[in-house]
């Protein structure tokens, strides 16, 4: 009997989209269509099904081949945009040239993951006879001692509590419609009004045009296009991943291959934009892309206009900037922990640089490249910074964000579903990404002994592309961070990207520290509120975390074990204004359920503190702020104290209970000081991403300004628009590059520790 | 008064793997007894159960008579010593020892005391302050004995403890565990793929294979009387044939030996006639003599030819072509034998074993 390919489910998808392609030639009725749509999908469906039940196509052919699983992943992701966003033309063609190939892949999955392990286990189940019910139970007992339990149900309490229903209040607030609609009106109104998805373009200014300014000068001004509130975020997601993507890649690469002079200090320079500043760096994008920037003066030079660079098109830029390092240290990691000899291997084999890069390389280093990418695309759509400083308000992000802090002080319906939206896209990708990933964990486990990576001297030529190309990317990237330090000591302009030396003062970062002038009256205060929240937020999340971390490497159930996995890793994936306005929700509806029963008791007060609708006059931001930082900072923290109970081999806790000790005595005296270094490391990182948050910092935080943190205030002095005031936003963006500095120092040098950017 | 173990009707399955399979057997006190078979046959699993480590799905352990199938690890009063040895890199030797004593709350310097007698009788006097990464491999598994030993455990299961050492050493610690075993007279329950560690530690051993317990016995019994053709093949050298019960008397049976196309006499368990047999020779059993010369009493004498021949130390090691077989014979080193050679080789019907075919 033949068995097919994937690459023949390529050929039947080819031939399913010229079947569309000719019905769509037939002038047909809306109804004729659909139901033709129907049909191809479901016949797409029966083969899949055929294929897989009769056995006549391996699943594994696509979940061992590094291409093919990725292509499949992006196929599935592309049919469920290009339905949800109701695509049409070629763009809807394309579901069909991708369709058999992504049924049969999910039907062969759900095959070989789901069906056959099950009739397996059934089999063996029966030979085993039946366990009574009462075995079962002491059995599950017997592997959950009291200590174990208790962590079970603190862990799945608090993200109960504190994570899982505020992010579900979101959902119920989203199907909260005006009578006589259906449940789902708010999502219809986002997948088809005018705001949302753009059909209709009048009277658009052009996506770039040349303007002749009233003082003779040529301006080349670039825009982008809007095309609605959700189409913008999908697509520049889209476009900073692709781009953040082929640059994080292209700079790894050189810097894990090649040898040349300046490699380590490229190597330092490159993670530079992973200092986050927020607000005023994206600021200093803008300067850059400027008229009076460097990329003007030198097309002034040669081509006699200047450029500026705003809104959609300023926001994707200034967000590739900040993002791309993400993957490039993903792709580095990646690169120097392939095998030397794989890559040997295939050179004895003939293999030649390019095709060996494409068919070696690149597909080992796929995984750690894809978490990377996926982490830019969620980073990219939850974006608060660029747009808030671009002035784009047909964003998801900016959408959230408006009607949160707005005048009217009610957040509705519809903000909720656009918030569903977000997180849907958000965690889907990233669930997607996860299990592609974890799929393939084995290609990155190394195979005992240490090896130096593969790295070749370059040539003349390369040293001088090296220099041509890469130094000034590198740098041109780094330049953000490198504008704050400068403006924060006065020795760069408030307006264009120039640079006077002799500015040089102190003044501002002093007055900073120490909130001697008015402007500055009020820094200390939110710094002091940044780093209490901070620290206490993050020591409760590294006891979390190491709680939720000893239950999944330890617990051997296997679907808590799951559960609390993906719940302490899932917040990464969680747009932080998702979460806001989940807290609003929740917090408000709590509030006012809890006052109803509580009047007159001491309890009162504290409803009256979560609640945000009572602003200044009530509400203890820090109780909201603390709660949401341990939740949307837990997975940095868990992530590293997780990793320290992997190094830990179970025997050396079994050693302890076998000799008397009860769990947590094996805990105290076993455990934690063997991975006492992963803990602090952990603490620290989270530290930086605490103390650095902004999308609950500037929302939650604004509904009590004395209480909020100081991004808060950054983007304070943003909106406030006192350009004088933007070289105390500076200083404040120095004290965080200082923090930052200092922690990623002390994890890479102290604790010896690889400071990647966190994986999933 | 030493521990008895016992393990009724045990069975643990991992996902769709039946990593013990209704295991029952009987450890008596003060007996070191042995788990052997091949990697992945579920000797871990079943010493993890009788840890604690694990519960069984189905079966009882007991601990004399106290059923402890569902006790926690910390309150069984067992002490293992892991293949890994498992020592706590961040604790010094005399910090490893004294654990399970501070543990008991036991006065300091009794503490001492203990951790001086278990380190002499280990022989690691002096070690008390490295820590486990300054001492050689077979140093830190006698650490790890140590530290298991001090407790005075009911019961001392060592899994694997040898298999990381060198052969030369691995043959030392084995009579040292011997040794300090039967000083103390602890119950022990040792776990090795190894069948020569196996057959020269083990008071008796139980030899496992997919989960089940195929047989139990004293060395000798395992050894001289298989009761599977696994056993037999996994434990020394055997010569195997295929056959059919011709006729069965009291005490021997005659045995058509397929491959050899004659009948045979030889020791035969539960089968009836006509029924398809396996029969084993064991190459030690078989004599060899020159044509003309022989002078052995063996009830079963065949014809062949020499094919190879090895010196292995004070023997040398033969195969003879018997028609379809090749049989494997050990001959004096002084007989003088050429490849091509006519032979004489012959058995009695008590080595010979017939094994119901499966
Ligand atoms: N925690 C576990 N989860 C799933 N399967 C397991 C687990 N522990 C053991 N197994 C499986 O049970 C079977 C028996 O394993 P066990 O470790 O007991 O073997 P073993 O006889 O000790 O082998 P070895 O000599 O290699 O140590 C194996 O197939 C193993 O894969
Ligand atoms: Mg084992």
């Amino acid at each position: 009997m033949r068995t097919y390919s994937p690459r023949d489910l390529i050929i039947v998808g080819l031939m399913l989209m010229l079947l569309e392609y000719m019905f769509m030639q037939l002038n047909l009725g809306a109804l004729q269509k659909s139901t033709l749509d129907l049909l191809l999908f479901l016949g797409a469906l029966w083969l899949a099904a055929m294929l897989i039940v009769e056995e006549r196509f391996d699943p594994y052919r696509i979940i061992y081949s590094f291409s093919w699983s990725f292509i499949v992943v992006v196929s599935i992701t592309y049919i469920f945009l290009a339905l949800a966003l109701q695509l049409s033309g070629v763009a809807r063609s394309i579901v069909y040239l991708l369709l058999p190939l992504a049924l049969t892949a999910l039907a062969g999955l759900v095959k070989v993951k789901a069906v056959e392990p099950l009739i397996q286990g059934r089999s063996i189940k029966s030979s085993l006879g039946r366990i009574p019910i009462s075995r079962r139970l002491q059995l599950s007992l017997y592997r959950l001692d009291r200590v174990m339990i208790a962590f079970i149900a603190i862990s799945l309490a608090i993200l109960v509590a504190f994570l899982i229903t505020p992010v579900l209040s979101i959902f119920q607030y989203s199907i909260l419609t005006p009578s006589g609609e259906p449940w789902y009106h708010n999502f219809k109104v986002i997948f088809s009004d005018n705001l949302y998805v753009r059909k209709i373009f009048i009277g658009e200014p052009k996506p770039w045009e040349f303007i002749r300014r009233p003082d003779g000068t040529l301006e080349l001004v670039v825009t982008g296009v809007n095309y609605g509130v959700l189409v913008n975020s999908i697509t520049n997601a889209v476009i900073v991943t692709v781009v953040a993507t082929a640059l994080g890649v292209l700079v790894a690469f050189a810097l894990a291959r090649y040898d040349f002079y300046g490699k380590t200090f490229l190597r330092v320079l490159a993670v530079v934009p992973l200092f986050v500043t927020p607000f005023i760096n994206s600021y200093i994008v803008k300067l850059i892309f400027g008229t009076g920037g460097p990329i003007s003066i030198i097309t002034e030079a040669l081509f006699g206009f200047k450029v500026r660079i705003e809104s959609l098109a300023g926001v994707a830029l200034a967000q590739i900037m900040a993002f791309y390092p993400i993957v490039y240290l993903n792709a580095y990691s990646s690169f120097i922990s392939i095998d030397p000899s794989m890559e040997e291997q295939a050179e004895n084999l003939g293999s030649k640089s390019w095709r060996l890069f494409f068919t070696i390389t690149l597909p080992l280093a796929l995984p750690g490249i894809a978490a990377g990418s996926i982490l830019v695309l969620i980073f990219s759509l939850e974006d608060l910074g660029a747009p808030i400083v671009f002035n784009e308000h047909n964003l998801m992000s900016y959408k959230i964000y408006s009607s949160l802090i707005g005048e009217a002080g009610v957040v509705t319906p519809e903000i909720a579903a656009l918030g569903v939206v977000l997180i849907a896209l958000s965690v889907l990708g990233f669930l997607v990404i996860r299990s592609y990933v974890s799929m393939r964990a084995y290609a990155m486990v190394s195979r005992g002994g240490r090896w130096h990576p593969r790295t070749r001297k370059l040539s003349v030529v390369g040293h001088v592309l090296i220099y041509l190309l890469l130094l000034p990317l590198i740098v041109f990237t780094a330049l953000p961070q490198i504008g704050v330090i400068l403006m924060a000591f006065n020795v760069m302009a408030l307006d264009r990207f120039s640079i006077n030396p002799a500015g040089f003062t102190t003044k501002y970062v002093v007055e900073a520290f120490t909130g001697g002038s008015p402007l500055a009256a009020d820094i200390p205060m939110h710094v002091r509120n940044t780093l209490t929240y901070a620290i206490t937020a993050v020591l409760i999340a590294t006891v979390l975390s190491i709680i939720i971390a000893y239950v999944v490497s330890r617990a051997r159930i296997k679907y808590v074990v799951e559960l609390l996995d993906v719940l302490a890793t899932i917040p990464i994936a969680i747009p932080g204004l998702v979460i806001a306005i989940g807290y609003y929700y929740y917090l408000s509806t709590l509030s006012s359920w809890g006052l109803e029963w509580s009047r007159g008791t001491p309890l009162e007060g504290l409803f009256i503190a979560i609640n945000p609708i009572y602003g200044e006059l009530g509400f203890q931001a820090w109780i909201a702020l603390i709660t949401a930082f341990v939740v949307r900072r837990l997975p940095y923290t868990a992530r590293s104290v997780f990793a320290g109970f992997q190094q830990v081999h179970e025997n050396l806790e079994e050693a302890a209970l076998n000799l008397g000790a009860s769990r947590l005595k094996t805990i105290s005296t076993v455990i934690l000081p063997l991975i006492v270094t992963n803990i602090v490391s952990g603490t620290l990182i989270g530290f930086i991403y605490t103390s650095t948050e902004v999308s609950t910092s500037v929302t939650l935080g604004a509904f009590n300004k004395q209480q909020a943190p100081v991004t808060y205030y950054m983007m304070y002095i943003y909106k406030a628009g006192t350009t004088e005031a933007y070289r105390y936003a500076a200083a404040v963006g120095l004290l965080l590059i200082a923090i930052q500095l200092i922690v990623v120092i002390v994890v890479t040098l102290v604790l010896k520790q690889r400071y990647a950017f966190i994986g999933i | 008064m030493a521990t008895k173990v016992r393990l009724e009707d045990v069975t643990k399955v991992y996902g769709n793997v039946v990593a013990a399979d209704n295991i029952t057997l009987e450890v008596k006190p003060g007996e070191l007894f042995t788990f052997l078979g091949p990697s992945g046959c579920g000797k871990t699993t079943t010493l993890r159960i009788i840890a604690g480590f694990e519960a069984p799905d189905k079966g009882r352990v007991f601990f004399d008579e106290e059923d402890v199938t569902f006790k926690k690890p910390y309150q069984r009063n067992t002490a293992m010593v892991f293949q890994n040895y498992a020592l706590w890199p961040h604790m010094t030797v005399y910090d490893n020892i004294a654990y399970g004593l501070r543990l008991r709350k036991i006065p300091e310097d009794e503490i001492r005391k203990r951790v001086k007698w278990v380190l002499e009788l280990v022989r690691l006097e002096g070690l008390e302050n490295r820590f486990p990464l300054q001492l050689s491999g077979g140093q830190q598994q006698r650490v790890a004995l140590a530290r298991a030993l001090v407790v005075q455990p009911r019961i001392l299961l060592l899994d694997e403890p040898l298999s990381n050492l060198d052969a030369k050493l691995r043959i030392e610690m084995r009579e040292e565990v011997k040794r300090i075993q039967r000083e103390l007279l602890i119950t022990t329950i040792y776990v090795t793929h190894d069948q020569l560690e196996a057959m020269s530690i083990s008071d008796r051993l139980a030899v496992m294979d997919k989960g089940r317990v195929l047989q139990v016995g004293t060395p000798q019994e395992i050894y001289f009387k298989p009761r599977s053709v696994f056993v037999a093949s996994f434990i020394g050298r055997s010569n195997m044939f295929t056959g059919k019960l011709v006729e069965r008397s009291r005490a021997y049976a005659k045995i058509y030996i397929d491959e050899l196309g004659v009948e045979v006499e030889g020791v035969i368990e539960d089968s009836e006639p006509s029924d398809k047999v396996i029969a084993i020779v064991r190459p030690e059993d078989i004599a060899v003599e020159l044509l003309g010369a022989s002078t052995s009493t063996n009830n079963n004498v065949l014809r062949g030819v020499v094919e190879f021949k090895m010196f292995v130390g004070e023997k040398q090691e033969l195969r003879v072509k018997v028609r379809d077989a090749s049989i494997v014979a050990y001959a004096p080193k002084n007989l003088d034998l050429s490849i091509g050679q006519e032979v004489l080789i012959s058995f009695s019907r008590n080595s010979l074993r017939a094994l119901p075919y499966k």
